[in-house]
């Protein structure tokens, strides 16, 4: 529900009525959509799933197996990663069927590779999440209120109407970074300092979430 | 019994402060089966975890068929088949899947007949389809035996194979268990159960507090403790493998 529905309600629903020009443009809209999907992936949907089967013992139940560990996690990320490149196909193609956004072929495979880099970002603060979190229904709880911060930054990030400071931290958030490549990606804005400067961040992001998780993940169930 | 199946040495697990093993030795030979009882908390199952590579050992050594599960891991886990005391396997997965899956793992590729015969061998052959937690608890315990045997390993651990059991399921269980040994496999297995332990083991270890302070046949074990006054002291007529458990092991209860 959260990963394909939410992203293209958000897409049909920020261009109705007035929202579409307080918001932003077409480009805002599918980048809206995309990191709402990225976030739903990588930061409740991934970390529920690694916590739900840590609980359940599949982990151990996988590691008394002659598979080396760092296997079962990165086919648990090659899954995630399938998830989001299909999220962000049916995002383009609604967009572009329906909503009638359509981008430049190259805009197309760009966003789709920003999308990938993003994903990166929200699987690692999902993975920190449950390195952090020993029980599973905690860690849906602090998912579910993570969420909310994570998509409402990155909805401000080119805008100072809640103040510079705001602004400033939004255009900074991972969200707020992944807008900014996004709407580079999309061919919306051009690539510029700031877009490296949103694609360093996002790799500190990831690695600095990565690091977390991978120091602090548990196999089994404390 | 031509050799040793596992040998363990000098084995000591802890969890920060507390000593969860300390120092217990075993040899298991081919083809027997050897249990691990003790009380709640006397260090079963950390011992077990050690010799399938879940935890690492403070100190000591453990060889499987010769092979140093410290220095090679991933050798000595191809040469284990393991049932945990709680095990679940992937919940999108259907039961043919999830042979497929570790029978993979193991480098064993099953056809798609072979997994049906396998899973009609242990009577699941109408629930191929159906997930892992849509089976009964008898069903999934077959379920994790069959995968801890897929890729014919020499040693099997089974940790409390036949918890939670009704009767039938439970002799169901040892039968399976008594093919494996025939078939000349060797199987370490913790468990409560006296009954379990006389019904199926040739030797037996009673552990308490980390360490292992008794080992024999079963028959053997009651022989050597008959005239213990603990055990006396417990014991409601004829002494019994239980009143030398909790002769040996004490009263009081763990959690």
């Amino acid at each position: 529900m959260l990963t394909f529905a939410l992203p293209l309600i958000l897409l049909v629903a920020t261009g109705l009525g007035k929202n579409s020009a307080v918001l932003g443009g077409p480009a805002f809209r599918i980048s809206l959509a995309l990191t709402v999907g990225l976030v739903s992936i990588g930061t409740v949907g991934y970390s529920l799933a690694i916590a739900r089967d840590r609980d359940t013992g599949v982990f151990q139940r996988l590691r008394v197996t002659p598979a080396p560990s760092w296997t079962i996690m990165v086919s648990r990320w090659i899954v995630q990663l399938g998830a989001v490149l299909v999220m962000a196909i049916v995002v383009l193609v609604v967009a572009a069927v329906f909503v009638g956004i359509t981008l430049r072929p190259q805009n197309y495979l760009f966003t789709v590779l920003i999308a990938l880099l993003g994903s990166a970002v929200f699987l690692s603060i999902g993975q920190a999440i449950v390195g952090l979190i020993a029980s599973a229904d905690t860690l849906n709880a602090a998912g579910r209120l993570l969420y909310v911060p994570l998509i409402g930054l990155s909805l401000f990030g080119d805008s100072d109407r809640l103040g510079t400071t705001v602004e400033l931290v939004s255009r900074w958030s991972p969200g707020g970074c992944l807008e900014t490549l996004l709407s580079a990606a999309m061919g919306a804005t051009a690539w510029s300092g700031q877009s490296w400067g949103a694609l360093f961040a996002s790799t500190g992001y990831t690695l600095l979430f990565a690091v977390i998780g991978i120091r602090w993940f548990q196999w089994g169930a404390r | 019994m031509t050799g040793l199946a596992l040998q363990v040495r000098d084995l000591h697990v802890s969890y920060g402060p507390m000593r969860a093993v300390d120092g217990i030795s075993l040899d298991i030979n081919e083809g027997e089966i050897f249990g691990l009882l003790g009380p709640n908390g006397a260090g079963k199952t950390s011992t077990l975890s050690a010799i399938e590579g879940l935890l690492k050992p403070t100190s000591g050594s453990i060889l499987i068929r010769q092979v140093d599960v410290r220095a090679n891991p991933r050798k000595a886990k191809a040469l284990i088949g393991v049932q945990l005391q709680s095990t679940s396997f992937q919940s999108e997965l259907k039961i043919s899947e999830i042979v497929k899956l570790y029978a993979g793992l193991y480098g064993v590729p099953l056809t798609k007949p072979a997994i049906f015969d396998s899973l009609a061998e242990i009577h699941l052959g109408d629930e191929a389809s159906r997930r892992f937690s849509q089976l009964s608890g008898g069903q999934q315990k077959r379920l994790s035996l069959l995968i801890a045997t897929i890729h014919d390993p020499p040693l099997v651990l089974l940790d409390e194979p036949t918890s939670g059991l009704d009767p039938q399921a439970r002799r169901q269980l040892w039968d399976r268990i008594e093919r494996i040994r025939k078939s000349g496999r060797s199987i370490l297995l913790t468990t409560h159960s006296m009954e379990e332990a006389q019904s199926v083991c040739d030797r037996v270890a009673i552990m308490n507090r980390g360490k292992i302070l008794t080992v024999d046949t079963p028959a053997g074990l009651i022989e050597k403790h008959k005239k213990d006054p603990n055990v006396l002291a417990v014991a409601r007529g004829q002494v019994t493998l239980e009143d030398v458990f909790i002769g040996l092991t004490g009263r009081e209860l763990r959690d």
